[in-house]
């Protein structure tokens, strides 16, 4: 007969008692960051322990046996899918891209003020409706002077928004700016620059920890919603070292953004894991991305500065070539093509606009010539880039809408995996509860039976 | 495996689901205050582009009414000079075949002469005339008289030219008369033969009269077919007129067909979305409400 410790039955429910005491550590743990941003649900994996070996003799047959000792805590897992991680991480770079692009939009829509009665459309209208009463009226100063005002008023019109491209310009330049500030002599980060350095904290911590054999949950959670802020403002790729550390590329640039192998490198003094240049970001994705391509010298904005400025070429070309056909043979418009649309200016008064070609008084053939460009090519153009605003800022809209949907449905099925269902952490609380007080039953119940080896044996007949 | 529904999963789909709702609501709501269901270029990109030529119709029709209406002040101011130039010359002739009898030589006929002297001074009057400050039958050339009241015969004005209104995209009219066609040059036409008239009158010449008679009447001819154009004229403004009404009318309707909120519509759409964003409410505060730890004890 193989001999088993007396006690050792004791041993087995204090491992139970143990092990769902930390089950349960785990459930509070779990019900505490129910709303914590980023958090995924951790689970206590149990095991049994090592059997006890019974020698030979233990079973009839005269064999060895093993007898089960108990559970113990094998690990905490952090239950998470890094496949999803992937592509929610790609999918909110789509949307940080469409997100900054359609507010840039919104802007150039607000600034051509179309339909409306302030815009651009409005006072080319009421000036081709001038001309036409100046021709009708060819010798009244006052009908002169109203189309010599109307026509500025056309000029103003044309400057507003082209000054207000002009803005939402440098607005994203300078957004892109402050978001890729990065000056480690002053210490000045943007929000690149401090994510990086968080990254770069974290990532130290993680692999201090990997290395004595931990998992340290939390802070890889910390790492991931870090990585998942980074992803919207540029494209994300992680490369996992194996050690816990990591290396992250960020917005196609060549060099890493946070290098943790450099952790090891002591050829260089003070911390060189963050690295970052952002005129290395070519295409870098992402709300810099949509920053970038919104507001660089040949962006989109500028784009529509371009077209605007051909709108407004074709306006004065075309007034001016049949104005100066007059007898003074001056231009109405002046043109400087360097300002854009802003450098459209009337540089005639009342006085020296030329309405017809013989000089009479009630000629008004120049007039009626430029009256009857309503609605040709300087008209048309501007139409046409309004048209343009408009369907790309709608086209902008619907990839936003779709972004939007398909991020969360990404983040759906990672919350699916990763988040905190209080329905399940209840059930696990009365599981690991009621495995607790049979736990502790099953040693109450080897207490008896000690009790009755102990004090009852051998006092017959006392 | 089961997708794990938790209550972060629903808690954020109700609250996507009101957002999304409350933002149909508040676009819809905007329709309706404002009127306009184009608010916004990407609205609508095409009839936002459909709206602007629309509104330039309109206000290119309304300018069109202006000129014809400008138009058809002149051929009125025309026609009642060319009808007080055509009875001068009507009383002229029946002086003229008084004058050319024979029986009436003499002094009738310098009492004539200076009756015919008086008519041709208030024929050039009438030529005279101006509207909104202009002299109608000075050609393009309108401020300068065209007639010397009193002195020579010859036409001052520079030149007979038109002067054109806009009355439809591209089409334009004539609403003038050249002076010289009215009355000649001084040395030609009508004015010629009434000046010739006088002085055969003052020459005491009964038998130069009777031939200047025909002459009259061919000036008269001419005259009429003048005053028949002018007609034309007017009656096409008119027209023209009747024509930009029912277009600006049809361009008005086009407009508010493109840019105004279906009202209808519009409130059917609000109440439509504000049951939906209701019940989103209502079920939010009822799905995230409900967990296990209502029925443990």
């Amino acid at each position: 007969m193989a001999n088993v410790s007396t006690f050792f039955g004791l041993q087995t429910s204090l491992r139970g008692l143990l092990a769902h005491q930390r089950s349960l550590d785990v459930t509070g743990h779990n019900v505490a960051n129910a709303s914590t941003v980023g958090y995924s649900r951790q689970e206590a994996t149990l095991a049994t322990t090592d059997a006890l070996h019974l020698a030979a003799g233990a079973k009839i047959d005269g064999s060895g046996a093993q007898l089960g000792s108990g559970v113990m805590v094998e690990d905490y897992r952090r239950i998470r899918d890094g496949f999803l991680d992937v592509q929610f991480r790609a999918q909110n770079t789509v949307l940080g891209d469409a997100d900054a692009r359609a507010r840039a939009m919104e802007g150039v829509e607000l600034s051509i003020a179309e339909p409306g009665t302030n815009g651009v459309s409005a006072a080319l209208t009421k000036m081709w409706s001038a001309w036409t009463t100046v021709s009708n009226n060819a010798p009244d100063n006052p009908a002169r002077q109203v189309l010599v005002d109307s026509a500025k008023g056309v000029a103003l019109a044309f400057k507003e928004v082209d000054t207000q491209l002009k803005s939402l310009q440098s607005q994203a330049q300078q957004e892109f700016a402050g978001l890729t500030k990065f000056d480690p002599a002053t210490g000045q980060y943007g929000e690149v620059g401090q994510i990086a350095n968080q990254l770069a904290a974290v990532g130290e911590a993680i692999r201090h920890s990997s290395m004595m054999g931990e998992t340290p949950n939390d802070l890889l959670d910390q790492r991931d919603l870090l990585l998942d802020k980074l992803s919207n403002l540029g494209t994300v790729q992680t490369v996992d070292l194996g050690d816990g550390g990591l290396r992250v590329m960020f917005g196609g640039a060549g060099t890493p953004l946070v290098d943790d192998s450099k952790l090891d490198d002591k050829s260089t003094p003070g911390d060189d894991r963050v690295s970052f240049d952002p005129t290395a970001l070519l295409s870098p994705g992402g709300k810099l991305g949509a920053l970038k391509s919104m507001g660089e010298a040949g962006g989109a904005i500028e784009s529509y500065r371009t077209e605007l400025a051909a709108a407004v070429k074709t306006l004065a070309d075309q007034v001016n070539a049949i104005h100066s056909q007059g007898p003074s043979g001056e231009d109405f418009f002046a043109f400087d093509a360097t300002q854009g649309a802003s450098g459209l200016t009337v540089i005639q008064t009342a006085a020296t606009v030329q309405v017809n070609r013989d000089g009479t008084a009630s000629g008004a053939d120049i007039a009626r010539e430029i009256a009857a460009l309503r609605g040709g090519a300087a008209d048309q153009a501007y139409q046409v880039f309004v048209a343009r605003v408009g369907s790309e800022s709608k086209q902008v809209q619907r990839t936003q809408a779709n972004a939007e949907t398909l991020l969360t449905a990404v983040d759906d099925r990672r919350l699916s995996v990763s988040g905190v269902s209080l329905d399940e952490e209840m059930t696990n609380l009365i599981r690991f509860q009621r495995g607790y007080q049979a736990s502790a039953r099953t040693m109450s119940t080897l207490d008896e039976m000690l009790e009755t080896l102990i004090n009852r044996t051998g006092r017959v007949g006392l | 495996m089961t997708t794990r529904v938790n209550s972060l999963i629903t808690s954020r789909r109700v609250l996507n689901d009101v957002q999304v709702a409350s933002m149909k609501l508040s676009k819809t709501q905007q329709m309706l205050s404002s009127g306009k269901q184009l608010n916004r270029v990407s609205d609508d990109p095409y009839a936002v582009g459909r709206a602007l030529q629309l509104r330039d119709e309109m206000e290119h029709t309304q300018q069109l009414q202006k000129n014809v209406e400008d138009g058809m002040g002149w051929s009125e101011t025309t026609d009642d000079a060319l009808d007080s130039i055509s009875s001068a010359v009507a009383r002229i002739r029946d002086l003229v075949i008084q004058g050319a009898t024979d029986t009436a030589g003499g002094s009738p006929r310098d009492r004539i002469a200076t009756e015919v002297g008086g008519l041709i001074d208030s024929i050039k009057t009438a030529a005279n005339v101006k509207f909104a400050g202009r002299y109608i039958f000075s050609g393009t050339d309108t401020g300068v008289e065209p007639f010397n009241v009193g002195g020579s015969d010859a036409y001052n004005a520079a030149n007979n030219d038109g002067i054109l209104r806009e009355i439809g995209p591209g089409v334009t009219v004539q609403i003038n008369v050249g002076g010289e066609q009215v009355l000649g040059d001084g040395t030609t036409g009508l004015m010629a033969t009434l000046r010739g008239i006088l002085t055969d009158l003052q020459n005491d010449d009964g038998a130069a009269l009777q031939a200047k008679v025909a002459q009259l009447d061919g000036g008269m001819d001419q005259l009429n077919a003048v005053r028949a154009e002018v007609g034309a004229t007017y009656n096409r403004l008119e027209s023209a007129s009747d024509r930009l009404m029912q277009f600006e009318g049809t361009t008005l309707k086009m407009l508010s067909e493109t840019e105004d909120v279906d009202m209808g519509k519009a409130m059917i759409d609000f109440s439509i979305q504000q049951a939906a964003l209701q019940a989103g409410l209502q079920a939010g505060s009822k799905i995230v409400q409900n967990s296990l730890l209502d029925f443990l004890r």
